[in-house]
């Protein structure tokens, strides 16, 4: 029976990462990246920022509206409690 | 043979959470997250598409131009909808059920905005605006078509919860998820209508 050394596992990932950083080369497919024109590359970084930054927002807004809303509940409970 | 006595731990019976928000509320609320990203993935190809444009020239020359100053008047209809709205829900979460008027007035509006849109759409196909004529074309008739199918969708909610309301039937739970999808519908609205029609 053969017994997996977890330090193994940790120098496999490693090298992987390694090599993920090393190996490729800047990709030159996009369209948009590398143009010259100003607004073309404005565009592209903005749309990239607001289609990762939108759902992130929406996430997290969503998570502290519940999060308060179940605290305001809790609150009105226990001040309900109190009286 | 002997008798052994058990001795069972008490565990006192779970007491059911209260729930945060409604099902329905949390349902829709995924839904208009779903749709929100759709509209910011047509507003991202909108915007590098028109930032490439030829000669950097948008809109593209030979093409009509959106009325926007026409427009203004479907989309003042469009806000008033979810102003009425606005005041119906808040009016039935504090447990006064006389809102059949406001709810009327809000689905009249919406629908005024979609029949608006209707006769503007056709008066542009016949100045030669077709979804396959350009990339302008293309790009109003998916991006502001896409906005229409969501808003004839909500005028059908809205719809269904008066008829619910005449009955008697409308909780307050399914109020407010009628209403998050009609507040979707309204305040999309203003980012498309500066950014395409401008």
């Amino acid at each position: 029976m053969r017994i997996r050394r977890p330090g193994g596992l940790m120098a496999g990932t490693g090298l992987a990462l390694v090599a993920m950083a090393v190996w490729p080369d800047v990709l030159h497919a996009c369209p948009v990246c590398f143009d010259r024109d100003d607004e073309a590359r404005i565009a592209f970084l903005a749309t990239t920022g607001l289609l990762t930054l939108l759902p992130l927002g929406l996430v997290v807004g969503t998570g502290v509206w519940l999060r308060r809303r179940a605290r305001a509940m809790r609150d009105s409970k226990g001040g309900g409690r109190e009286r | 043979m002997t008798a052994r006595a058990t001795i069972l731990p008490f565990r006192p019976k779970p007491r059911r959470a209260e729930k945060v928000i409604s099902n329905g509320v949390l349902g829709m609320l995924l839904f208009v997250f779903v749709e929100v990203m759709l509209f910011a993935g047509f507003i991202s190809a909108f915007v590098i598409i028109r930032s490439r444009a030829v000669g950097s020239v948008w809109p593209p020359p030979n093409q009509p131009r959106l009325p926007f100053a026409e427009t203004a008047v479907n989309t003042s209809a469009l806000l008033a909808s979810g102003i009425v709205l606005l005041i119906a829900h808040r009016t039935y979460r504090r447990g006064n059920r006389s809102i059949g008027g406001l709810l009327a007035v809000a689905t009249v509006l919406g629908g005024v905005f979609v029949a608006l849109q209707g006769v503007e759409w056709l008066a542009l196909i016949r100045e030669g605006l077709t979804l396959t004529s350009s990339t302008y074309g293309a790009l109003f008739y998916t991006i502001i078509g896409a906005h229409a199918v969501h808003a004839v969708a909500a005028i059908g909610v809205l719809a269904w919860a008066w008829l619910r309301l005449m009955a008697g039937r409308l909780s307050r739970e399914a109020m407010s998820t009628v209403a998050l999808f009609w507040y979707f519908v309204v305040v999309v609205w203003p980012f498309l209508y500066f950014l395409v029609y401008l």
